[in-house]
């Protein structure tokens, strides 16, 4: 059986030490055995250089011993490093493997593992408690054998030497070898402590950085600081003891080690006093003796690192010692094609507290049928979606698809067939398009050689954008996007075109909702910086972040008459940002209408604190830059907390066309102003369009842009391309850049890519508005029924009428089950749920 | 604040003190601190409806409070798809503070009658308001059932109110 076969969680940790690295191990050991004797020779020139070449005065033998001595030396030291080398690969090799082979294991786990898992412990047996094992794996040959060899070699040597001088240095080993295992026990029992303690105190961060909410909002930090307070001080007793006990194994040897010295000067110094022993054979031995101290020390050290490896292992793989609940991929046939026929006879589900959250479940649905899940919250509704899933194992009873038991089935089989919309789905970092097709591409990759339905094609992605409706949001996405100057120059020359239209058409109907570029006019949406210089900078200096640094511009701001005007709004704009937003936590919510980073409010904390102390003007430099700062980004239209001075307004105006005249005049290259035949790199597709910025943000404003955007790129069928741009929209750790709805239509969307012959719905359209919750409604009616079978858990009953059959649940059991009219007549509880009366 | 009287004459006319003198007058806010009443004035957006445009739709739960600065609204409610003007309400009115606290599904749709400026409010940001403001939450609900209290008893008071069917469910501030 090969070492791979074994689930990761059993295998011992010498397995790693070979498995991948059978060949290095063998250099290895080939450079160790070359090493140990490049470490004797030196000892045995010192003898020489004493005894013979100092003793007969002979220069050319002094030179020779001298030279092979040097020679040795720097093999020795070569060799060494080669084998730190191996070490290294050997051992950063197995721990990749090792971490690759438990999280590989990890994600098979049934999800009943990680509901009792705190994700903090994942992270630290991944990332810190392997580490040693890795380390061990590399020194696992190399150091016991260099050392042991050594030591023989070493030994062998003093032997030779000196018999009795050898013996009496020697006999100190062996009651070292009795007394550290004894301390290292202790050791051992310490280290598994403080393994259990360091994952409980990881699992105590975790926990508060996740229920931060609950914690500030409960004022809670009391409870928690002292359930921090504790564990940390448990954890310190413990690595106290530890640590103590490892000093002291480390203390112990030192001692009994440096003892041996001690017996050659009495016994070796009492010997050469009576002639028994030549001064150069007593220097030899002196030498190899102190010789055989380093060895030693590596190997006790070995030792200990053994045992700390080996106690962290077994810990770390004990944890994860789980069987996933079902096989990954059938190993004899074919993926099962299923055509979706369910039936689920008697059952049930209990947790392992043996709590029962589903009993006798029976319900049947033919190919293609939909079934509704409805009842109050608790009452299992999820629980039953997920059974069928796989993603619980029932507990009794069965689950046929097509007549095949569920449980039975490989999860390959299960995916191959089935589309899953969770309730709270997760978007995973990165651009739409990979979140779309997730589903897909994991898919096909699971077949792997058998015959699947090739990745989705644009046309097909487009379709399912526009039936779950976030179409428009990706088309938004697409708009708000820069193109990029090398890659695009055919889109943007179209562009320019389009813009043009989209003035003729549109530019009178929409002039409440945009603000068009007017080198006329004041542009509010706009900051001052972009009002000034209404144009792209070419050249660096000119950038907006740039021009409060650009001495040219400052130069002008003051001939302009702005400097004055522009401290004071910054001021302003500085006293009331840290007014209000000074004492809070640096979210995104509270910093988008401010011209304040959240990074930068506590440099202007401090600045508001000396701006009452001095005029404006008499501020130090950088102080003035940074006030200047934020009055250069100041956009009147977005930045609510200060009113435009009408003096400035009209200083700005006459400033645009001053500096206009200025750069063209000294920098001819240096900008592109604005101008309605070029494309504005520094503009989103949108405002090119637009030639202009959006008023406001709001949905409806929004809105009524979108519907005459959407109207001219289909004129120039331009929306595909503007489409493909916006699946490149990244989205955000864990999809934090769309909204709730978004989310959940990208959730949808993912699966409907799919083309699944079972599609489960847990909840699927709660985040929706009435609107697209109907939209998708209608498409599972008209697209889905008879084609697809389709089990939704459902939150509204506004939208059941047309299922085929409709399951009420209470209590983890089916109280009624059968189309709308049956159920309404009945009066029973689904009358109930729908009327709102008891 | 110290402001300069040229500074301040500048400040005066800004949409946030606009805003701030709203949302000091609204009964749903009243007592709450002046820190937290600034940042709600700071966060709220001020936004534009053209007439027959939807402020709120009836079934949604879009988790936002409006005060109308000016225009008219019509309260609309839809009931077997036949769609019914309940009232309407002029500007300076106050609308879905409740929606702030929780999720609720609109029992009516509101859409403009005339151009409609309004301030929004959503419950995203009035919870990260809370949160930061943790007294803030008593006073809140203070005012809540203050208004509930003031409403029931108008309600009860109101002429047209003697239909038994009406009597029978009279009992909002019983809740």
């Amino acid at each position: 059986m090969r070492a791979s076969d074994i689930p990761v969680a059993k295998r011992s940790l010498f397995s790693w030490v070979f498995a991948y690295n059978l060949h290095l191990q063998g250099i290895l050991l080939a450079v160790i055995i070359i090493t140990v004797f490049a470490r004797v020779l030196p000892l045995e020139m010192q003898k020489r250089v004493v005894n013979e070449a100092i003793k007969l005065r002979d220069v050319d033998l002094l030179m020779l011993y001298c030279g092979i001595y040097l020679v040795s030396v720097l093999v020795a030291s070569g060799l060494k490093y080669l084998i730190n080398i191996l070490q290294t690969v050997i051992g950063q090799r197995a721990l990749a493997e090792m971490r690759n082979a438990l999280y590989h294991h990890l994600l098979t786990l049934p999800l009943s593992f990680f509901r009792k898992t705190q994700p903090g412990l994942v992270v630290a047996s991944l990332v810190n408690e392997l580490v040693a094992a890795g380390d061990f794996a590399g020194e696992a040959l190399a150091v016991p054998i260099t050392s042991l060899l050594t030591l023989l070699v070493f030994a062998a040597y003093l032997t030779w030497l000196n018999p009795i001088l050898a013996a009496v240095s020697l006999s100190i080993y062996p009651v070292v070898l009795l007394i550290i295992p004894l301390l290292q026990k202790k050791a051992n029992q310490a280290n598994k402590k403080r393994v259990d303690a360091t994952r409980q105190y990881s699992d105590i961060i975790v926990e508060a950085v996740s229920g931060i909410h609950e914690i500030q909002g409960n004022g809670s930090y009391r409870i928690e600081n002292q359930r921090h307070d504790q564990v940390v001080e448990n954890l310190r007793k413990i690595r106290v003891v530890w640590n103590l006990l490892r000093f002291g194994i480390k203390t112990g040897n030192n001692f009994f080690t440096n003892l041996s010295p001690f017996l050659v000067f009495i016994l070796g110094g009492y010997l050469t006093i009576h002639g028994r022993l030549e001064l150069g054979a007593l220097v030899a031995f002196l030498s190899a003796q102190e010789k055989l101290y380093d060895p030693w020390k590596e190997l006790i050290e070995f030792y200990q690192s053994y045992q700390d490896a080996i106690v962290r292992y077994r810990r770390t793989m004990e944890y994860f010692d789980a069987a996933p609940e079902y096989q990954l991929a059938p190993l004899d046939r074919a993926p099962y094609h299923l055509h979706g026929g369910l039936e689920v006879q008697n059952m049930s589900f209990a947790t392992e507290g043996g709590i029962p959250l589903l009993q006798g479940i029976t319900l049947s649905l033919k190919p293609g049928e939909h079934l509704a899940l409805v009842g109050f919250s608790g009452s299992g509704k999820s629980t039953l979606a997920l059974c069928v899933g796989q993603l619980y194992r029932y507990t009794g009873g069965h689950v046929l698809i097509d007549g095949r038991e569920v449980a039975e089935m490989t999860k390959t089989d299960i995916i191959n067939n089935v589309g899953f919309v969770s309730q709270s789905p997760f978007i995973f970092g990165g651009t739409i398009e990979r979140n779309l097709l997730y589903g897909c591409e994991a898919r096909n990759q699971a077949a792997g050689a058998h015959a699947t339905p090739p990745l989705p094609t644009l046309d097909q992605i487009i379709e399912v954008l526009q039936q779950t409706g976030i179409f428009v949001d990706v088309l938004r996405f697409g708009l708000n996007a820069l193109l990029s100057p090398q890659r695009d120059r055919e889109l943007m020359d179209v562009l320019v075109r389009v813009r043009a239209n989209f003035q003729r058409d549109f530019g009178g109907p929409l002039a409440d909702s945009v603000e068009f570029f007017n080198a006329q006019n004041f542009l509010h949406h706009s900051s001052i910086a972009e009002n000034l210089i209404f144009g792209t900078a070419i050249d660096p200096a000119f950038e907006t972040p740039n021009l409060p640094h650009t001495p040219y511009f400052l130069e002008f701001m003051e001939r302009a008459q702005l400097t004055r005007p522009l401290l004071n709004l910054g001021a302003q704009l500085a006293r009331q940002m840290v007014d209000i937003l000074g004492n809070l936590p640096p979210q995104d919510i509270f910093f988008r209408e401010s011209p304040i980073q959240p990074e930068e409010l506590d440099t202007y904390k401090q600045l508001v604190q000396r701006l009452g102390k001095q005029p404006l003007h008499e501020l130090p430099a950088g102080d003035r830059e940074k006030l200047l700062i934020l009055g250069l980004r100041f956009t009147p239209g977005r930045h609510k907390t200060v009113a435009l001075p009408g003096l400035l307004e009209k200083r700005v105006m006459a400033g645009r066309a001053l500096f206009k005249a200025a750069v063209e005049r000294d920098f001819p290259e240096a900008l592109a102003f604005y101008q309605a035949s070029a494309y504005i790199h520094s503009q989103t597709i949108l405002n090119n369009i637009l030639f202009g910025k959006s008023k406001s943000s709001s949905f409806q404003a929004e809105e009524r842009i979108n519907q005459s955007i959407v109207q001219v790129l289909i004129e120039e069928d331009l929306l595909e391309k503007i489409i493909e741009i916006g699946m490149k929209f990244d989205v955000g750790s864990k999809g934090d850049r769309l909204s709730g709805g978004q989310r959940q239509k990208v959730a949808i969307a993912r699966a409907f890519l799919k083309n699944p012959e079972i599609l489960i719905m847990d909840e699927a359209t709660s985040a929706l508005d009435n609107k697209s919750q109907a939209r998708i409604q209608r498409l599972l009616e008209a697209r889905f029924k008879g084609r697809t079978t389709v089990i939704a858990v459902l939150h509204r009953l506004d939208v059941v009428k047309n299922f085929d059959q409709i399951a009420v649940m209470k209590a983890g059991k089916i109280v009624e089950l059968g189309p709308y009219e049956e159920l309404m007549d009945r009066k029973g509880t689904f009358y109930e749920l729908v009327t709102g009366r008891k | 604040m110290s402001l300069s009287p040229e500074e301040n004459s500048a400040a005066a006319a800004c949409e946030f003190q606009q805003n701030l003198e709203i949302l000091r007058q609204v009964r749903f806010f009243a007592g709450l601190p002046p820190e937290a009443l600034k940042l709600l004035a700071y966060l709220c957006a001020r936004e534009t409806f053209r007439p027959g445009e939807h402020l709120f739709t009836q079934g949604e739960d879009d988790g936002q409070a409006f005060y109308l600065v000016s225009g008219k609204a019509r309260l609309l409610r839809e009931t077997n798809g036949r769609e019914h003007e309940m009232r309407v309400f002029e500007a300076d009115t106050f609308l879905g503070g409740i929606s702030l606290l929780g999720s609720l599904r609109r029992l009516f749709s509101l859409a403009a009658l005339t151009d409609v400026v309004c301030l929004v409010l959503t419950r995203e940001k009035f919870s990260r308001v809370l949160e930061q403001f943790p007294d803030m939450m008593p006073k809140v609900l203070k005012g809540l059932v203050e208004s509930i209290g003031a409403w029931e008893e108008r309600f009860m008071s109101d002429a047209f109110f003697g239909a038994d069917s009406c009597q029978q469910k009279s009992g909002v501030s019983l809740i």
